[in-house]
């Protein structure tokens, strides 16, 4: 029986064996045209190192590369650049009354939704009304709140929506844009939206439609014919989902995709490179290390003050992005581009003597801190590793606490000890007013669980001030009183890298823009 | 026999639970509470209570044990706390995905280690065999990322044989010429892998069967090297073999998870990367779970066609 068996077993390996071999010699010949064929210029590829997940909404998908799904799929009212600088979309006008408590948008009317049913003024006012309810947790319902007041929505008639503001605030043209329209007729009545089945199969007014969500692999869009703003020039758009930097890179020198926002230390593989172009530009990201003050090791504001004393900027920074073509250093809460930003701050110049005094005078010693991070992101790998080493130098011991950024996102908004310190960064707008949420007391961005009544107030007289001198000096005291309660510590202004296909062209028509990379894709074509 | 099969069957289900039960047990000590992951800090308190009591979690720990198990048993794995995508739904395209990848190499790892070995094993201490030694040890020391990224930066960028990225090249999902490319980088690395340790196997185990004394008995008799080698060792060399094609069963669902990453391939090594990255507890241990029984499955499989090839066996369990 035996021997039998044995016999049978080696035929079956041997024939397999077989099998394999006669497939391998069929794979070189295949591999070689398919390879000519990837190079067909219907298909946009942009790969990404995150994935989306096949569940996006415009009310609570709030991560960059959902954000970036939704951009393809959905429009706003308008796009708010700059004070000069804004980009009308599903809008055509945007006006303010004489007072600033009104303003009134004037829609567009030749808007379809992907599945054909017209775009009408019932969608925007659904949508401002879905980010408003509170059980839905939307991303921007802060900025849509003014001094504990929601901001009141109608509809004039069909393509007019008028906005009602309870009290004057100078933010308000730039919150209440930005915001995604969704479509009324899908979703309503829909009580849980964050976890709705219908984010599985998006339907918006976007460039480009939603065609296929492969797990782990790729989302797929293929162009919107009816965009309103004219057909998208490229066929198909597709996010590609690639882990490993050092297999994108080789990817996009081989032209398997055609983008990839690149590391600045593999910014100089592609130095000769005459298939690849490199587009460093400034998304207005402040990278910051910030102190958790639900954990009790950094409540005194002295021993943050030593913590801050005992960095050094440059060193952190020349680490992390090579080269200072990729970052400039930040001092303050606001981006550069920000109306009243100022560097005139404190800054913290290293100082291990002052360090060391503030900790004695806090009567603190032997202190150890946890630091959070996002463990697969190579700039903060860096940035926790010089932290370490400075503080380490002050006598601080640090433990790195690295996690997975939607992970280490979670635990931020939740109050835990589980890291005394962290190393995040934000994109957000270009007034001031916007960066509210991320510093007034209770505020659900409020990461660091900061209150300093004195900001709150600053933050409140700011919104509603009319005159520019004045609102001036009111940022920049916040912007002074924040650093120097060194809760948050700026590190960095850092550039994105996009590294794209050379025979892509319009892309400034596009435009590049914080977080959704264009603002327009519909622009770009071979 | 079918009661020594029965038998060792009735000794796995126990060993099942206890795992299970393990598995549990370290949810329950995890930080993260799957409540955190379907709340929002702006929910009122009433709405956190309502979800909770929908998905059971205001019942005490033995309770929600059971219902763990009862999803499991029905198919329902439960939801990652990161994308609330349903685990069963992700497992079931990425368990055949990484099939696809880890099943190939495998058994051409264990075809080419077979005939590897026999050849190092009866040629002891010759070229031949200090040859295949000598690449095993260097096979043994290479980590697979590392080779990974050569054949990567060789075949797939310099020489532009094979593509790059992933499982197909957009646009040609359907074509399985088009997988077949994408599968040979990823097939090769981990044939490489798997192989240097079972060559090491086989060519002991030979070298083992070759001083015992039938050898001897067949080389008095005047038969060839080459015919002992087939018509006896071979026979007694593959016996053991099946002890660990069982016992590496787990390894079509944990077996790739560096070499998926490098190319980016979708299956349980990067989902499960992902995971750990992100704490996302009940992935991780449905995950564990699986490979865990996998490992106990394999051993019972093992036994099982063991005992049906090798009568004696039975009688040993006995």
């Amino acid at each position: 029986m035996g021997r039998k068996n044995i016999n049978i077993l080696i035929a079956v390996l041997i024939s397999m064996f077989l099998v394999l071999a006669g497939c391998t010699s069929n794979e070189k010949d295949n591999a070689n045209k398919s390879n000519e064929e990837t190079a067909k210029p219907d298909t946009f590829i942009y790969g990404i190192d995150g994935d989306p997940g096949n569940a996006v909404n415009v009310i609570t998908t709030g991560d960059r590369y959902g954000l970036m799904e939704i951009k393809a799929l959905y429009s706003p009212l308008y796009m708010y650049n700059g004070k000069d600088n804004v980009e009308f979309f599903l809008a055509e006008s945007m006006t303010a009354s004489e007072d600033f408590l009104t303003y009134t948008a004037k829609l567009r009317k030749d808007v379809k939704w992907h599945d054909g049913e017209a775009f009408t003024a019932d969608d925007v006012v659904f949508t401002y009304e879905q980010m408003l309810k509170e059980e839905n947790g939307g991303w921007a319902r802060s900025q849509l709140i003014f001094n504990d007041q929601p901001v009141k929505v109608e509809k004039v008639d069909d393509y007019t929506v008028k906005f009602t503001l309870p009290e004057v605030s100078m933010g308000a043209f730039e919150g209440l844009g930005n915001i995604f329209i969704m479509p009324k007729h899908i979703y309503e009545g829909e009580t849980n939206i964050a976890n709705s089945p219908k984010n599985a199969t998006p339907v918006g007014t976007g460039p480009y439609k939603f065609k296929e969500y492969k797990a782990g692999e790729s989302v797929t869009f293929e162009k919107n014919e009816a965009y309103f703003l004219g057909a998208p020039k490229i066929d198909k758009v597709v996010y590609r989902i690639i882990m490993d930097a050092n297999s994108a890179t080789m990817a996009l020198q081989k032209g398997e995709i055609n983008a990839f926002a690149i590391q600045p230390s593999d910014a100089s593989k592609f130095k000769d490179s005459k298939n690849v172009t490199l587009m460093p530009y400034d998304e207005g990201r402040v990278g910051y290390l910030g102190f958790n003050l639900s954990s009790p090791a950094v409540q005194s504001k002295e021993v943050r003050q030593a913590v801050a004393y005992s960095l050094n900027r440059d060193e952190i920074n020349t680490a992390s992005y090579v080269s200072s073509d990729f970052y400039d250093n930040a001092y303050s809460i606001l981006p550069s581009k920000a109306t009243y930003y100022t560097d005139n701050v404190e800054k913290f110049k290293l100082d291990n003597d002052k360090s060391k005094e503030l900790l004695a005078s806090a009567g603190v010693s032997d202190l150890k801190l946890k630091l959070g991070f996002t463990a697969n992101n190579p700039a903060q790998q860096k940035q926790a590793a010089v932290i370490q080493q400075n503080l380490q130098a002050a006598g601080i011991s640090v433990e790195l606490v690295g996690m997975d950024a939607t992970a280490l996102f979670q635990k931020m908004e939740s109050e835990h000890t589980d890291f005394d310190m962290y190393l995040s960064g934000y994109i957000m707008g270009i007034d001031p007013d916007t960066f509210n949420s991320l510093f007034v007391t209770d505020s659900p961005s409020n990461f660091m669980h900061y209150s300093n009544p004195k900001v709150d107030e600053l933050f409140n007289q700011g919104r509603v001030e009319k005159d520019d001198a004045k609102r001036q000096a009111i940022y920049e005291e916040i912007q002074q009183i924040v650093i120097e309660d060194a809760a948050f510590y700026p590190l960095v202004t850092n550039k994105r890298i996009l590294a794209i296909d050379s025979r892509i062209s319009g892309i400034e028509e596009a435009g590049l823009v914080p977080v959704y990379t264009f603002e327009d894709m519909s622009k770009l074509s071979y | 026999m079918l009661k020594y099969i029965f038998k060792r069957v009735m000794q796995a289900i126990p060993m099942l639970i206890i795992i299970s039960i393990i598995c549990f047990g370290l949810i329950q000590l995890a930080p993260y509470d799957a409540v955190d992951a379907m709340t929002t800090p702006n929910m009122s308190e009433k709405t956190v209570e309502l979800i909770k009591a929908r998905y059971g979690l205001d019942q005490p720990a033995y309770m929600q044990y059971f219902y763990w198990i009862k999803g499991i048993l029905s198919g329902e794995w439960g939801y990652s706390i990161v994308t609330h995508e349903s685990i069963s739904k992700d497992l079931s395209v990425r368990i055949p995905n990484t099939i696809i990848l880890v099943l190939p190499a495998y058994i051409l790892a264990l075809v080419l280690s077979i005939i590897l070995g026999l050849v190092a094993g009866a040629r002891k201490g010759k070229l031949a065999d200090k040859i295949i030694d000598g690449l095993s040890s260097l096979g043994i020391a290479i980590p697979s990322f590392w080779m990974a990224m050569v054949l990567l930066f060789i075949f797939g960028y310099q020489l532009n044989i094979f593509p790059i990225l992933g499982m197909h090249t957009i646009g040609k999902e359907g074509s399985f010429s088009d997988l077949l490319s994408h599968l040979v980088l990823p097939t090769t690395v981990l044939t490489l892998s798997f192989m240097p340790e079972l060559v090491r196997y086989v060519r002991s185990s030979t070298i083992g069967q070759l001083s015992e004394d039938y050898v001897m008995v067949q080389k008095a008799y005047g038969a060839s090297s080459v015919s002992i080698l087939f018509n006896h060792v071979l026979r007694n060399v593959l016996l053991p073999v099946i002890t660990i094609v069982g016992m590496s069963l787990p390894m079509l669902v944990t077996g790739a998870v560096v070499t998926e990453t490098v190319f980016g391939w979708p299956g349980i090594g990067t989902y499960f990367i992902k995971a750990i990255q992100g704490f996302d507890y009940p992935i991780i241990m449905a995950i564990m779970l699986l490979s865990s029984s996998l490992v106990i499955i394999g051993n019972l499989a093992s036994d099982i066609l063991y005992s049906i090839i090798d009568p004696r066996i039975k009688g040993m369990g006995e």
